[in-house]
């Protein structure tokens, strides 16, 4: 983008390094089989960070014309002319980076072009569907798409695109409810009506749910609600934490932590999560194995922290794919004796980052099985559980999918819940 | 900035909307972060664009961006009207619902003393590394962050109705946490000069750095505090506390759009329907929540929401009993009401307006009662002070919160600090077993600055008040 360029020319010394971007996207939601509410957005901004020596500041703005980029750039260099020296700041990247970049789709244009009636359309064939089978269909689908691009005082250049569309589905009829969500860079992948109907057939199931005394059950999380769950487990991978003391990964960097049936890795060109080549300092991504066979394998350097402990940086995960073995979610509840289906879950908190353990709720489909088969819908429960202790009772894992994570359904042992709720 | 927002709704109208309104928004932020001693970041940032919000053809449209040449704003205004049109494919039957109002017409101002922004950076800076000093000395301490944080936003609207303001707001934020740690664990400790609409006289009234010692020895003895038993407690929790569990409890219950379904498919919905209004017992006779966007420096005080409705002061909540909601001009109707309360706000510019909790909190008690009587008569409780652990379900019955700061009560006197815990409760039940509020010598007001809801998410403000209560026999767990 050409607003980089303006603001480097602008720079007069030192370290600059400038981010600029530009985004375009729709969002539709429906309530009750009617669209509640219709937005077309587009955004833009710029930031610049200037550095003498260790002394740093950053401007941004949404005012992309050249006397506001040089007025963004100006005051950045005040700010770091006035400000202390951060010991852990680090010199731009040069060009010698852009070289390990390696590229990755993650755009389609017929995601951009998506237009509000066609959004539209979908959702009110959805909600049509839905209705004749006398539910209520809750919901929203968006498409858009983002450019952004970074440049520095040390002559990095890069650029990436990328689109995204979203479909999630809340059907209810009666005291049922049920959710499905679709998400993928190309809005081919992603279809409201289907979407709609996996939430349906939930929400049928789901009603009239009984009382369920609080305990340990196995369960079986399908991928929203692993997602939901493992990212408070994988939060944490911070190096320098965790060399502090402060993570509950201290000291843990090559050990065994987790079930022998859990690795985590990242992958940018991963088709199912495609993100861009670098992050936001222009550094390369590359494909890490944070956990593999339940050993901590790497843990997230900064660049400052990296060169402190004589390791290579990796920058933050762009995604996170859970492996698993492609146990189909039926063949999990058919090996259960007495246990628990959990659709999704929600409100999920850390209780104690340090240990790591956290609380959450299930939500919109909650069902028992017995000897292998779905029992009926029990109501929503609170869990208390520790996330390294759930990922060492992993019994069976499913076929990964896009959720918040690429990650599979999972099934569990001695997950703990320790209240209800009365719905 | 008007001339253009009469421009957006004159496009719109032209093109067939039978109501418009544009807000221009014009927002400076300021952050400074510190670690421990060193400036981890600065960052200003000024974010300026228009929204406008069309109901054309009976369904609701809106369109922004940050393009404020006349063309531009021309765009975006036929942009809404389109979207508008596509909303019509699945319309309600008689279209949208929209409650009259008398066009609001002024200006207005958060009062403050000094501005923020002129604060020098060097001061900001300057402080937040003496109070990571203080804090790094406590022995056991090895982490302190800071952050500071300040907002002025300012905003043009008009609608088709004949309304046309501005508002001009200011927030400023500061706060800091000490982590220490030991061989098995780490715990931290917070102090915060809560977010709040005023200037710098509001960090400079807060103890921030003289503080700075307490809130580190506090964090090392979280470390060797005494573990709780599980079972049932009294508790007495103080109004930073409190602010969360009314937000989550009572403030996004109260809200009109969930309680109608309109977020059911993210954000929930809520226990406390339509057909419960006036008869619902949410707690105790000494439950009394009072919803009110004139509070002076709250966060939700803004002359008028973004359906352009003024600031009121309303019960939702009377002697235990649910009587009112929080609305908009769209959903009010829903329960027979004129006129919204003005509960109707956007994040930003670029945010479609939807309803937000307002200034939301506990009335104090009527009878005399200080902190110190209250503890007095407490045989076996818990004292609990500052956020934690915090969740809620989807339609706001069961709970679980944590706390920062935890000491027991043993008749009638504070002991030490208790290690981490959570206490888990329904919603009424809850409310139920509260027994004593203090009186309003104790009653304090805290920001809560980083509420999310809506599709796409937006972050709203808002501030709840109460003054220390005491709940009965509540379930408590170790962390």
């Amino acid at each position: 983008m050409d607003a980089v360029g303006v603001a480097l020319r602008a720079a007069r010394v030192g370290d600059v390094t400038v981010s600029a971007g530009q985004d375009s996207s729709l969002t539709t939601r429906m309530a009750d089989n009617i669209i509640t509410q219709n937005v077309r957005q587009d955004g833009r901004w710029l930031s610049v960070t200037c550095a003498f020596g260790k002394k740093h500041g950053s401007v941004s703005t949404s005012d992309l014309s050249r006397d506001a980029i040089r007025g963004a750039v100006r005051r950045a260099e005040e700010i770091a002319r006035v400000t202390r020296p951060d010991p852990e700041h680090m010199p731009p990247l040069g060009r010698a980076e852009m070289r390990k970049y390696v590229p990755s789709t993650s755009d389609v244009s017929a995601t951009l072009a998506a237009t509000a009636g066609q959004v539209a359309r979908d959702l009110a064939r959805a909600a049509r569907e839905v209705g004749k089978m006398k539910l209520r269909l809750s919901g929203a689908m968006s498409a858009g798409g983002s450019v952004w691009a970074i440049g520095n005082s040390a002559g990095l250049r890069a650029c990436h695109r990328s689109t995204n569309a979203e479909v999630h589905m809340t059907a209810l009829g009666g005291d049922g409810s049920g959710w499905a969500q679709e998400t993928s860079h190309d809005i081919a992948d992603v279809n409201a009506g289907r979407a709609a109907a996996e939430a349906a057939r939930i929400a049928v199931l789901a009603r009239h749910p009984k009382d369920l005394a609080p305990g340990n059950y196995t369960v079986i999380m399908k991928p929203a609600a692993a997602a939901e769950l493992l990212m408070f487990a994988l939060w944490p991978f911070d190096a320098k934490a965790a060399d502090e003391g402060h993570s509950y990964l201290r000291g843990k960097l090559g050990k065994k932590v987790f079930g022998s049936n859990f690795t985590v890795r990242s992958d940018h060109t991963d088709p199912r999560s495609p993100d861009s080549p670098f992050g936001g300092d222009g550094l390369a991504r590359r494909p890490m194995h944070w956990v593999r066979n339940g050993v901590v394998e790497n843990l997230v350097y900064s660049r400052f922290w990296a060169k402190k402990k004589r390791k290579a940086p990796t920058g933050w995960p762009p995604n996170h794919i859970v492996e698993g073995d492609g146990t189909s979610v039926d063949a999990m509840i058919a090996s259960t004796e007495h246990g628990l289906l959990i659709t999704r879950f929600w409100y999920v908190r850390y209780i104690d980052s340090m240990l790591p353990t956290a609380t959450g709720m299930t939500r919109d489909g909650l069902f028992l099985i017995r000897n292998g088969r779905i029992a009926g819908p029990v109501r929503q429960m609170r869990f208390n559980v520790n996330t390294t202790g759930v990922l060492n009772s992993i019994e069976m894992t499913g076929t990964p999918e896009r959720a918040w994570m690429v990650v599979p359904a999972l099934k569990v042992r001695d997950f703990s819940f320790t209240s209800g709720t009365r719905f | 900035m008007k001339d253009l927002c009469q421009r957006a709704i004159g496009v719109a109208k032209r093109r067939g909307a039978s109501y418009a309104d544009a807000r221009i928004l014009d927002m400076r932020n300021q952050s400074v972060f510190t670690e421990d001693r060193r400036v981890s970041g600065i960052n200003d940032s000024d974010s300026i664009g228009i929204g406008v919000r069309v109901i054309a053809g009976g369904a609701w449209g809106f369109a922004s961006g940050p393009d404020l040449t006349k063309a531009g704003v021309e765009r975006t205004a036929a942009g809404a009207v389109e979207v508008a049109k596509a909303s019509g494919l699945a319309r309600a039957r008689r279209g949208v619902s929209w409650a009259d109002e008398p066009p609001a017409r002024g200006v207005f101002r958060t009062p403050f003393t000094v501005d923020p922004f002129a604060i020098p950076v060097r001061d900001k800076v300057g402080l937040l590394l003496s109070i990571g000093n203080e804090v790094l000395r406590v022995r056991g301490v090895k982490k302190c962050h800071g952050w500071m944080w300040f907002m002025r936003e300012r905003r043009w609207f008009a609608n088709t109705e004949g309304a046309e303001f501005e508002s001009d707001v200011v927030t400023s934020v500061a706060q800091y946490s000490a982590t220490a740690v030991d061989g098995a664990t780490a715990k931290t400790r917070s102090l915060e000069a809560h977010p709040a609409n005023a200037g710098w006289e509001h960090i400079n009234a807060t103890p921030l750095l003289a503080e700075a010692r307490r809130v580190g020895e506090e964090a090392a003895a979280k470390l060797k505090g005494k573990p709780v038993r599980a079972g049932r407690r009294d508790l007495i929790l103080m109004p930073l506390h409190l602010a969360l569990t009314m937000h989550e409890s009572i403030g996004h219950a109260t809200e009109l759009d969930r309680v109608l379904g309109m977020e059911e498919s993210l954000a929930g919905s809520s226990f406390a329907t339509t057909d419960k209004l006036g008869k619902l017992r949410y707690g105790s006779k000494l439950m009394n929540i009072v919803c009110d966007n004139t509070m002076p420096h709250g966060l939700a005080t803004k002359g008028w929401d973004d359906d352009g409705v003024a600031g009121q002061r309303w019960p939702v909540i009377r002697d235990g009993i649910l009587v009112d909601y929080q609305t908009s001009r769209e959903v009010c109707g829903a329960i027979g009401a004129k006129r919204s309360h003005g509960s109707c706000r956007a994040d930003s510019w670029g945010s479609i307006p939807i309803i937000r909790q307002s200034n939301i909190g506990l009335e104090p008690g009527l009878k005399p009662l200080s902190l110190d009587e209250l503890i007095a008569d407490t045989k076996d409780g818990i004292l609990i002070d500052g956020m934690g652990s915090f969740s809620i379900d989807q339609k706001r019955l069961n709970f679980q919160f944590g706390g920062d700061c935890f000491r027991e009560i043993r008749n009638g006197k504070v002991g030490p600090l208790l290690k981490d815990l959570t206490y888990q409760a329904i919603t009424t039940e809850f409310w139920g077993a509260m027994d004593a509020v203090c009186d309003r010598r104790f009653w304090r007001p805290f920001g809560v600055a980083n509420c999310g809801k809506g599709d796409p998410g937006q972050t709203a403000r808002m501030t709840h008040g109460s003054a220390p209560a005491r709940f009965r026999k509540i379930r408590v767990s170790p962390a």
